[in-house]
């Protein structure tokens, strides 16, 4: 267990640039993709690489299909009624429709932080150990340094230590949403996706998760989905562009901010749109 | 300029104003709320409150007020009355009789006896029924009736006129010695006169039995039978006790020995014999009486101790169960030597005199039902008028005391209702209901104890078959059935929940338990396969390769699961009269074969009955009546746990049934209470449905093959022919209450729970 995990200090000072991580460029591979709610088709023909270790954002107007986009690198659409996809999703090569994954150990390998942060009516503890208790857990001093690791990951550490046993209803909504990050790596997944994880919070708890994100993306591979553009500028490597379902536009975040090369990504950048 | 303005300002002012309309309506719909808030409050206490009226005079005891005495001549020996105590009587020693008004003590009429010749020895009365026994010094006994007639004269008032008629002396004793003292005993077809006499300087008693027969034209004939010797080989006894029903009769020696004489053919002979106080410093009997209903004497001794010793079935040696005297009581210690005690007539209370103090007991539960001061003077003679409003009490200086008695419920006490009572007859103290019976001497038993359990034990058998089902019904439906067939259920089961319980009590008590008599075997096969066959499904499920699974859409399991569990019920009921005959072949102890039927074996080897309307078809059937409600809350409950935490747990790696288990039952479970808790209700307060599908026998075991009865069924099914006021009445009011209170706590138990359990498990 604790081989896996990193120390929780090496975590924190070393951030390399994200020219010298090093991983594979495609680890997470979009192809062709496109998807139906029912009739509805909100998503089409996205083909994207997400490269391991680094930080993607997913900007675009409201109903763009960001949020599907994200929801199916871990098959969380496939609890709605009635869809259907085409093409294909890789992660590190191997398809996530494939026959012989199980949705549930793909889920264990990508996590997931939602818009509005949802820990469970339990513990602090209970909620940051859920994700090692499932998978049969039982050593209590695992699940004790499980949850100190992610804790101080998620950076709630000081600030719960000592009413790990309190409700994490009692939490305010920053550190709640910071539970859930704690919550999402306590089992070391690979994948973190992120749908908004700011949208309901305050500039000093957004700012608290930003410097989070930046220290995670030393050991995740982040996919985080924000209608904030100066959010995206400040944690992304890449940035995707979407409109309407489709990919107008995906390069490094430089680049799209900078100098993007489709006029719409200019266009909703600079606030004209969106 | 300046009207624009006006005008704005004043459009302003009314369109911020709010109406007076509204707020008018806002506090009249805060006042209607809140007095339908405490209506609410108000009507359940009101209705405590009724009950408790309705219960408490069964905790209050009887009342005694003291009427005014009657002075009669200091040499009277003895009394009667007539039925409401208008016009007393005294029987003076020479055996004239005098009646005075009760009124106002004025004399009314005196009689004297045509005796030729021969003296008044012994007198003895008999004040219920009129009559009075005159021993005369030659041994023989002369009887007297005495009647009151009422006459109405012009203004219709009444006025009573006594009437005293002699009839022949019957030669009872030895002829030439003066009868000392004498009882009567008239039972249905039998009358015993017994005469005590001193022959030789012995005491000796000597009796005669007259039998009725009724002769062909209607005509009664009465034959005497000669006089014959009763006890003679004791001389040393003090007191004589006849039962009324003139088949026995019972010496009390000086030593405190009791002797019975049973009637065999035409004679008493010997029977049995014991020593009440035996264990005890006093032995010496200083006081005795039979209590109504002749099965029961009371025995007080000389410090005060009392027992009550009864005729009841007694395992002998031989084996054989037989008829015999026994304790079956230690009444409460009086203050001092018993000077008397004296039946009541019509229930089972007695007055106990001792120095100063009069008490009244009821025998059977030992309770004290009132006590007050004695006569100055010693009590010649008492007794209980025939409805047990008076008592009367003659006193050695001739002076009639009187008592009125209110006591509407005597048979009550706390432990009547709740405690384990030997009544008489029985072998052993017992929790029993039995209300009424045929015959007048019956004592009604009140004991709510198996009702209690009646009702637990319906409850335990209907919970334990529907909360497993509604329970996990209501899981599966709100976490894992599809959306378009969850639409289908949950009306359906509403529905259900509709159902008239007496509807289901009648399938239930007349076609289920018919036709589940005879393949009960299969039924509980079919039953107890259903559990592990749903869950073998599971792990058959489990363990097909994922292309296979994934042709069926999540939610669609059920498609597979219900033809495989219902296969597995169907072997299991068809293979059931093999399990039947191979673990449940008994010998038929009718015809001796061997056969294979679970009923006789559970007969044989438990020793238990088997009914054919017992507890599992009412948990079955009242099951059927609380699955829906359970379900209903308990889906409700399920449903509405954010889809944010299911989803949070299945994006954790969580299975659909970790997360059902770990996250959605949890935070839904003050709901799931609730609904537990609503059904456990519904199961206990159940009428119908248990009153038609047991026997309503009021039996206390735990036999799932025997009946019930419930505290809601049996008012259900006595109230309609309970006496209002009359104890019985009032007995079922207090087992309303007992469910009101039971359902009150439990309720209240839950509700505690609940809140906590949601503050607990609260989503923010
Ligand atoms: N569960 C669903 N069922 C049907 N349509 C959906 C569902 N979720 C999202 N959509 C539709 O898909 C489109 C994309 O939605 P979403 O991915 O949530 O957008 P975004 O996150 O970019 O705002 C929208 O038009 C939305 O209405
Ligand atoms: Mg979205």
């Amino acid at each position: 267990m604790s081989q896996i995990m990193n120390p929780p200090s090496a975590s924190r000072i070393k951030v390399r640039p994200s020219s010298e991580r090093e991983g594979r460029k495609d680890y997470i591979s979009i192809r062709d993709y496109g998807f139906w709610y029912g009739q509805k088709k909100a998503l089409d023909a996205i083909s994207l690489d997400i490269p391991e270790r680094q930080v993607v954002a997913f900007i675009g107007p409201s109903g763009c299909g960001k949020s599907t986009l994200l929801r199916n690198l871990n098959r969380m659409n496939d609890l709605v009624d009635d869809v259907r996809h085409e093409g294909d999703i890789t992660i590190g090569g191997r398809s996530i429709y494939d026959a012989g994954l199980e949705v549930i150990s793909l889920r264990r390998r990508v996590g997931m932080v939602f818009q509005k942060s949802n820990p469970f009516p339990k513990s602090i503890f209970e909620n940051v150990v859920y994700a090692l208790r499932v998978v049969g857990v039982r050593d209590r001093s695992v699940l004790d340094e499980a949850c100190e690791t992610s804790l101080r990951k998620a950076a709630l550490w000081d600030e719960v230590k000592d009413r790990l046993d309190d409700s994490a209803l009692g939490l305010s909504g920053g550190q709640m949403q910071r539970l859930c990050i704690a919550r999402a790596i306590a089992n070391r997944p690979e994948i973190l996706l992120m749908d908004e994880p700011c949208s309901a919070l305050d500039p000093i708890a957004t700012g608290k998760i930003e410097e989070l994100i930046h220290e995670l993306k030393d050991q995740f591979t982040i996919v985080i989905v924000t209608h904030s553009m100066q959010q995206a500028a400040r944690v992304s490597d890449r940035t995707a562009f979407f409109y309407l379902g489709k990919q107008i536009e995906y390069d490094t975040t430089e680049k799209i901010f900078m100098n993007p090369s489709q006029a719409q990504t200019e266009a909703y950048i600079s606030g004209r749109f969106g | 300029m300046e009207t624009s303005d006006k005008k704005a300002d004043s459009a302003s002012k009314s369109r911020f104003d709010v109406s007076p309309m509204t707020l008018a309506a806002d506090r009249w719909m805060g006042r209607l709320i809140r007095c339908g808030g405490v209506g609410v409050v108000l009507a359940v206490f009101g209705m405590l409150g009724f009950l408790i009226f309705q219960i408490f005079p069964l905790f209050s005891g009887a009342k005694v007020k003291v009427a005014a005495p009657i002075q009669f001549p200091a040499d009277a020996v003895a009394f009667g009355e007539d039925e409401y105590g208008e016009m007393p009587f005294a029987c003076l020693a020479d055996g004239s009789i005098i009646f005075q008004r009760a009124q106002d003590g004025s004399k009314v009429l005196a009689w004297a006896p045509q005796l030729s010749g021969r003296r008044v020895t012994a007198i003895r009365s008999y004040p219920r029924s009129g009559m009075v026994l005159l021993g005369l010094s030659d041994g023989s006994v002369e009887e007297l009736k005495v009647a009151y007639h009422s006459n109405f004269d012009a203004v219709g008032k009444r006025t009573l006129e006594p009437v005293v008629t002699a009839s022949e002396p019957i030669q009872v004793g030895q002829a030439g010695s003066p009868c000392l003292d004498l009882w009567n005993a008239k039972g249905l077809s039998a009358r015993l006169i017994v005469v005590q006499q001193t022959v030789a300087g012995k005491a000796k008693l000597t009796a005669v039995r007259q039998t009725e027969r009724k002769g062909l034209g209607g005509k009664a004939k009465i034959t005497t039978s000669e006089p014959f010797g009763v006890g003679a080989e004791v001389a040393d006894f003090e007191r004589v006790l006849l039962p009324s029903t003139a088949d026995a009769v019972v010496l009390i020696r000086k030593s405190g020995e009791v002797r019975v004489y049973a009637e065999a053919g035409d004679n008493f002979v010997f029977s049995q014999s014991f020593t009440p106080f035996q264990g005890t410093a006093d032995h010496h009997v200083a006081a005795a009486g039979m209590i109504f209903g002749n099965v029961s004497i009371v025995f007080v001794n000389g410090t005060g101790e009392q027992q009550v010793w009864s005729i009841y079935p007694q395992l002998q040696p031989d084996g054989l169960s037989q008829r015999r005297w026994g304790q079956i009581h230690e009444g409460e210690k009086l203050a001092g030597a018993g000077l008397g005690v004296y039946a009541a007539e019509g229930n089972k209370c007695y007055l106990a005199a001792t120095e100063g103090l009069l008490q009244i007991h009821n025998m059977t539960t030992g309770s004290l039902r009132w006590e007050g001061a004695a006569p100055r003077f010693a009590i010649r003679q008492l007794a209980f008028a025939g409805n047990y409003d008076r008592f009367t009490a003659l006193d050695v200086q001739g002076v009639l005391h009187r008592w009125e008695l209110v006591d509407h419920h005597p048979e009550s006490s706390w432990s009547a209702f709740f405690g384990k009572i030997w009544y008489e007859g029985a072998s052993a103290p017992a929790y029993t209901w039995q209300s009424s019976a045929g015959s007048d001497e019956f004592e009604a038993k009140y004991s709510l104890v198996p009702l209690f359990y009646g009702t637990v034990k319906g409850t335990f058998y209907a919970l334990l078959f529907a909360l497993p089902i509604a329970l996990t019904a209501a899981i599966y439906v709100s976490q894992f059935l599809r959306p378009e067939f969850r639409q289908v259920v949950k009306p359906v089961m509403e529905i259900m929940a509709s159902l008239p319980s007496v509807v289901l009590g009648f399938l239930a008590g007349l076609w289920l338990a018919p036709l589940v008599d005879t393949r009960i075997v299969p039924l509980l096969c079919a039953v107890a396969v259903l559990a592990p066959a749903a869950i073998a499904a599971g792990f058959i499920w489990s363990a097909l390769p994922q292309p296979w699974r994934r042709q069926v859409a999540p939610g669609m399991e059920f498609l597979w699961l219900l033809p495989f569990v219902v296969l597995c019920g169907w072997l299991a009921w068809i293979s059931g009269p093999a399990i039947e005959a191979f673990f449940f072949t008994v010998k038929d102890s009718s015809s001796g074969l061997p056969i294979a039927d679970i009923r006789e074996w559970w007969r044989q080897s438990t020793g238990a009955s088997y009914d054919s309307r017992n507890s599992l078809i009412v948990g079955f059937v009242m099951g059927f009546a609380v699955i829906p409600i359970v379900f209903t809350i308990a889906e409700d409950a399920l449903s509405n746990v954010p889809n944010s935490l299911v989803s949070g747990s299945l994006a954790l790696g969580a299975s659909r049934w970790q997360t059902v288990w770990s996250v959605v039952i949890p935070t839904a479970i003050s709901g799931i209470v609730s609904g537990v808790m609503i059904g456990f209700g519904r199961a206990i307060g159940e009428t119908m449905i248990v009153v038609m599908a047991t026997g309503n026998t009021a039996v206390m075991e735990a036999n799932p093959f025997s009946g019930m009865r419930t505290l809601s069924a049996n008012i259900a099914v006595e109230l309609p022919e309970a006496a209002a006021g009359h104890t019985h009445y009032r007995a079922l009011f207090l087992g309303a209450c007992c469910l009101f209170l039971l359902t009150f706590v439990i309720n209240t138990l839950a509700e505690i729970l609940r809140q906590r359990l949601r503050e607990r498990y609260k989503v923010v």
